[in-house]
């Protein structure tokens, strides 16, 4: 085998791996609520899997779950995810994506006698919670409303 | 009763059918007396807990016999694929069904994802009934069945289960949407990782891929005749009431009662199912679901609707009655604007015995979706995937 194949063959190797890490790394997610800086410390394999967006309210870190649906979140100047957002042929892993807010997700869709189908618009508190589209086509956000940056609108996360 | 030119020439055409196919004997003759229309109704379904729901009966067989069970109550959903039922709806056929096994001899099960939750349990083969129609040998999802009680953590992180009769509304989901499959992104050699697809040995159960013609689909697709998509039909309804009578017809263009006629064709972008809805000079993907209750579009801001208090702050709840409109658009730019009332959603619920709400709203800023109100007086085609019809090929949306 030439050797320029052979180098080219290792380097194609290296980036399957390196994607494959990447698609296992599922713990790459950073938590609506929290810190981005826990995200970053998931180190190198995480800075390749983001695009990252600067602005000058907030940035938006952009990734892609293992199960093809692009996911945003949200980062405040002050490195706090304040919203997230996913789109794509299946949910994300809400449980992950929106941490300690789960439950009040789980909670407040199964209530009211005539709900919406189809359709979730939660608001309990601080949690504004999201989610529409169809089966083979999932969209939804969430955000903390006492965590929007200043000038920043509801409507900057989608 | 008076007949006039136009009765008497129906009923001598009906008659002419009548006799072709009696004494024809072909297939096509055959097809042409086939009931291809099923009975709708929109009522509060047998949880007695939904507005705006539109169910049908399904009969489910075990493959090849006669052991059959009818289920009423099962919401008509067309932005979904495939049949869904309670294991509780079927409690005399659930354990004929042929369970699906993958190559390892592991049983399949699945969490379908809807955009509201999810539906969790085993896939098994059906023979599928509906009207004159059958779809062979399907696999369909039982939901809530008690031998696969336990979701999967990787499922429920992807929604809030609707496995019962109080949480789903319905005894079962008919999803005979423009697709076929519930999940291409599912099959072999695609992204994987769905939390979609299950295989399960006992009560141990890891995502799995499954291929095309083993997912869970469009029992319409499968039927040997009016298998190119579906009408559905209901009555205009000018204020809330307590049901409305409709029909859905199988085939488009294979019999008389299913012409296209003058209905404009909007064809689907074949990869996200949606067509394009302008609001006020912004465009949104948008889409015609009778799974939907309600006409679900943008927020408050963008309305000048505020949402109802909790428990109903899913709908919107507007002063007065509010007229709006919008424009939809398919991929072939074929547009058409839309004329729409919305109605504040508490005073509507006030009325404890209707549960037809033709004004009914909510909030959706993903997208813009056309519930079960935008079909009250309106006649829809769903041409399926891949499906040749007088329109020209599916997927796409005619009215």
């Amino acid at each position: 085998m030439p050797n320029f194949l052979h180098c080219a063959r290792g380097v194609l190797l290296q980036i399957v791996l390196l994607i494959s890490s990447l698609l296992v790394c599922s713990s790459a997610f950073a938590v609506l609520g929290q810190d981005i800086a826990s995200v970053q410390s998931d180190g190198a394999h995480l800075k390749a899997a983001v695009r990252i967006l600067p602005g000058r309210n907030y940035s938006i870190h952009e990734l892609r779950a293992t199960s093809g649906t692009a996911v945003k979140e949200f980062v405040s100047p002050a490195g706090h995810v304040f919203g997230v957002s996913w789109q794509g042929p299946t949910a994300p892993d809400l449980r992950q994506l929106l941490g300690e807010y789960f439950d009040q997700y789980t909670q407040a869709v199964q209530t009211a006698r005539r709900v919406a189908r189809r359709v979730v618009h939660i608001e309990t508190g601080d949690l504004i919670l999201e989610s529409g589209g169809h089966m083979r086509f999932i969209v939804g956000r969430a955000y903390l409303r006492s965590k929007l940056p200043d000038g920043v609108g509801a409507d900057a996360i989608h | 009763m008076q007949f006039t030119r136009g009765r008497i020439i129906g009923i001598a055409c009906g008659f002419a059918t009548v006799w072709l196919a009696g004494c024809g004997g072909s297939g096509s003759h055959k097809a042409a007396i086939n009931n291809n229309s099923a009975p709708l109704v929109v009522n509060a379904g047998p949880a007695n807990n939904y507005a705006n729901g539109l169910f049908t009966t399904v009969t489910i067989c075990a493959p090849g016999t006669s052991n059959c069970q009818a289920v009423s109550g099962v919401l008509v959903d067309t932005m979904s694929y495939g049949v869904r039922i309670l294991a509780s709806a079927i409690p005399s056929v659930n354990n004929a069904l042929a369970q699906q096994k993958d190559a390892n001899g592991s049983s399949v099960a699945e969490c379908a994802q809807f955009s509201d939750g999810i539906t969790w349990g085993p896939v098994k083969k059906a023979d599928v009934k509906i009207a004159g129609e059958e779809a062979a040998g399907i696999p369909i999802q039982v939901i809530g069945d008690s031998a696969f009680s336990a979701v999967p953590a990787g499922c429920s992180s992807a929604g809030s289960p609707e496995d019962s009769l109080q949480s789903l509304g319905a005894n079962g989901i008919l999803g005979i949407g423009p697709f076929v499959q519930d999940c291409p992104a599912c099959a072999p050699g695609t992204t994987n990782n769905q939390n979609f697809y299950y295989a399960c040995a006992g009560s141990s159960c890891s995502v799995t891929t499954v291929g095309l013609p083993d997912q869970v689909q469009n029992p319409v697709a499968a039927f040997s005749v009016d298998n190119n998509g579906i009408l559905v039909e209901l009555p205009a309804a000018s204020s809330s009431a307590v049901s409305l009578n409709g029909s859905l017809t199988f085939g488009i263009g294979t019999q008389t009662n299913n012409s296209l006629r003058n209905a404009q064709v909007y064809t689907i972008n074949p990869n996200t199912g949606n067509i394009s809805t302008t609001f006020k000079t912004k465009s949104y993907q948008s889409f015609l679901d009778t799974g939907s209750n309600a006409y679900f579009f943008l927020d408050s801001a963008a309305t000048g609707m505020p949402t109802c208090p909790s428990p109903a702050d899913g709908f919107y709840c507007p002063a007065t009655l509010t007229n709006l409109s919008a424009t939809n658009t398919g991929s072939n730019n074929a547009s058409g604007s839309i004329s729409f009332s919305i109605d504040n959603a508490n005073t509507l619920f006030s009325n404890a015995t209707a549960s037809v709400f033709p004004t009914l709203g909510g909030p959706n800023t993903g997208t813009f979706d056309w519930g079960l109100p935008f079909f009250y007086g309106r006649s829809v085609f769903v041409a399926i995937e891949g499906a040749t019809t007088a329109g020209g090929p599916g997927p796409y949306w005619a009215y």
